[in-house]
């Protein structure tokens, strides 16, 4: 899960620096360079960049888009009602009205599998966007501080991951009450501690940099130049790892339904169908084909865009 | 090196420290009192409930609680199961072997199946060989060890009417028992390993291959074996150590899974029935056993960089 080692040798990257795709700069660097694209402008160029550079990169930001699609419009696009129990249709196979089957309950697997994206989902991107804002955040404060402050933080943060990561989770799962909120708490927990490794680091090093001693110099106080200069330079590291992370997020959420303490039932999850299909496996084996298939394709999109990510960022690769 | 070495192991001590403090205050955000759980259906009467709370400790503060917990730590005594009554201590040192054995095995498939995969791509850059091993990799690299292990129990029990053995023979009792119950969720939790495993070696390797050095012992008329074997490897193996340092976290969680889903007696099975069972004492005390164990075998790897590369046992001997 805190695949550290996935996110570490990233190299330091200037933003809106344009990358040159083998033979010719993109832009001539030169004073006359077109002034600097910001907000939803440069978001969408440097999208526009990722996807003609990263092929593989933009097969899993589609396969991301159908997660996402299949999450936010599960109600219109799930051909039935996910509890629904069809009680003439128990465990039935594949077939034109159940495209992939029903369960034990006669409750159709592709509305489960459509609706337990949501869950997923949801956990995922909360758990990630939360964690990724708080492990910046302590990440970067303890390093632009240093001296004890950072001892001290960095302890902690020691002592959290000193802990395997599903055995943290089943700790507080004991702890909170089984709900989808809990399930947040826990894995924002587990995962806050990474961000804050990458965070630290990178702040670490962008410190020395001439361009901080610059802002500081002109006044910049040390919020300011936390915010504005220390915080952008370290965003290409921290949004690989963060795609890194939500594939181990996702593993994780369906590891505690599978065992029965995340996402509590009836609400369908991908973790929880796995388990409940086990116990049919050999009467009816697509109970766990499916949502072990989706639930692997889900990882491997974010897998594969972390990976693209961190060679679309690294100037050292030019191809 | 050995100043280095008594360093690590009294860091190891504090934050271990820091981990038992963390479960203690996270267990004051307990919902409901462990005590009313335990007597839920024995209709036990409120007199006896309070007198149960005291016995076991829990009508004191949290740091009291924390205070006793170290004291009776410091002489060996982490507790004992609120249902049975067994000391933790001996319950988990029961249960450790079969999930080391686990752990264990997993890992050496991963990094034996993974070197070799890993080495052959590197050697085949770019031929339809190099492709297969990349798309492989990262594929596995996506399947959690639960589901793997779930298709790979559907697949064997389908196919060949197969199921795990339903009791536990130690190696040295029944080998030919053991290793059928051991091998497939090994697999099961060993791939992603090898999966991640394959694609550091892969690009680490090219990576020294292509660097001066190797060039320089190739001018040498060295052979193309004393080349990888001798130098491009050994400096590979440093960057495998650490991801298998990394791995080792999701390894030991992912025991529990495996060892709930395979009928293996081992410290996975009793931690998630004492979850299950909110057996406290048990889980408090399994989450310090787990963090120790991971905590130390962290200190083992990075003994292991020393021994492998002179370069990082020469700084270490200078004093950091």
């Amino acid at each position: 899960m805190s695949s550290d080692v996935a996110g570490s040798p990233l190299a330091p990257v200037v933003p809106d620096e344009p990358r040159s795709d083998g033979t010719t700069p993109a832009t001539p660097r030169t004073s006359q360079a077109p002034p600097r694209r910001r907000g939803p402008a440069a978001f969408w160029a440097g999208l526009k960049r990722f996807v003609r550079t990263e092929k593989l990169g933009a097969v899993s930001l589609t396969l991301i888009t159908i997660f996402v699609v299949l999450a936010v419009f599960a109600p219109l696009l799930a051909p039935y009602d996910p509890l629904l129990q069809h009680r003439r249709n128990i465990t039935e196979a594949p077939s034109g009205t159940f495209w992939l089957g029903t369960d034990d309950l006669g409750r159709d697997v592709l509305s489960r599998l459509v609706y337990g994206a949501r869950a997923s989902m949801v956990v995922s991107v909360v758990t990630t966007v939360v964690s990724l804002v708080l492990g910046t955040a302590i990440g970067v404060v303890s390093g632009f501080l240093g001296k004890r402050w950072d001892l001290v933080i960095q302890r902690l943060m020691d002592a959290i991951q000193s802990v395997p990561p599903l055995i943290l989770l089943l700790f507080l799962a004991v702890v909170l009450t089984p709900s989808m909120t809990s399930t947040i708490v826990a894995l924002t927990i587990v995962i806050t501690p990474s961000f804050n490794r990458v965070a630290r680091g990178e702040t670490l090093r962008i410190r020395e940099e001439t361009y901080i001693e610059a802002a500081r110099s002109t006044g910049s106080s040390a919020l300011r130049t936390m915010v504005r200069h220390v915080l952008p330079n370290m965003a290409a590291p921290m949004m690989t790892m963060a795609s890194l992370l939500f594939a181990g997020v996702i593993i994780a959420e369906s590891a505690l339904s599978f065992l029965g303490i995340g996402t509590p039932p009836p609400t369908p999850s991908w973790g929880g169908m796995l388990s409940s299909g086990a116990r049919y496996v050999e009467l009816a084996p697509w109970l766990i084909l499916a949502p072990g298939i989706v639930l692997s394709i889900a990882v491997f999109s974010f897998n594969l865009l972390g990976d693209a990510l961190r060679d679309f960022f690294d100037p050292r690769l030019q191809r | 090196m050995i100043r280095y070495f008594f360093g690590r192991l009294v860091y190891g001590v504090v934050v271990l420290a820091l981990v038992t403090v963390f479960v203690f205050i996270a267990i004051t955000f307990i919902p409901s009192d462990a005590v009313d759980v335990m007597l839920a259906d024995s209709g036990a009467t409120e007199e006896q409930a309070e007198e149960l709370r005291a016995e076991l400790g829990l009508d004191q503060p949290v740091w009291q609680q924390l205070g006793t917990f170290i004291a009776n730590a410091a002489r060996g005594d982490f507790g004992r199961s609120f249902f049975t009554g067994e000391s933790v201590v001996d319950l988990f040192l029961a249960r450790i072997p079969v999930t080391l054995q686990l752990g264990a095995l997993a890992l050496v498939i991963g990094t034996l199946i993974g070197l070799a995969l890993g080495i052959i791509a590197a050697l085949r850059r770019g031929t339809a060989i190099d492709g297969a091993v990349r798309v492989t990799a990262v594929a596995f690299l996506s399947v959690p060890n639960f589901v793997l292990g779930l298709l790979l129990l559907t697949a064997l029990g389908l196919w060949f009417a197969w199921s795990p053995p339903f009791v536990y023979r130690g190696p040295t009792e029944d080998f030919g028992s053991w290793a059928q119950h051991m091998l497939i969720p090994a697999i099961a939790l060993g791939t992603a390993s090898m999966a991640g495993i394959t694609r550091m070696t892969r690009s680490s390797l090219l990576e020294n291959l292509g660097s001066q050095y190797i060039r320089t012992v190739r001018a040498k008329g060295a052979g193309e074996r004393l080349v990888l074997f001798k130098h491009a490897m050994r400096n590979s193996v440093i960057a495998v150590l650490t991801l298998i340092g990394v791995d080792l976290a999701t390894v030991l969680g992912g025991t529990v899974i495996l060892e709930a889903m395979f009928s293996l007696p081992g410290t996975g099975q009793l931690v998630y029935q004492a979850v299950l069972d909110r057996d406290y004492p048990v889980v408090i005390a399994c989450t310090i056993f787990y963090a120790a164990l991971f905590i130390f075998t962290m200190i083992i790897i990075d003994l292991l960089y020393a021994f492998i590369d002179p370069r990082i046992r020469a700084a270490r001997e200078a004093g950091r």
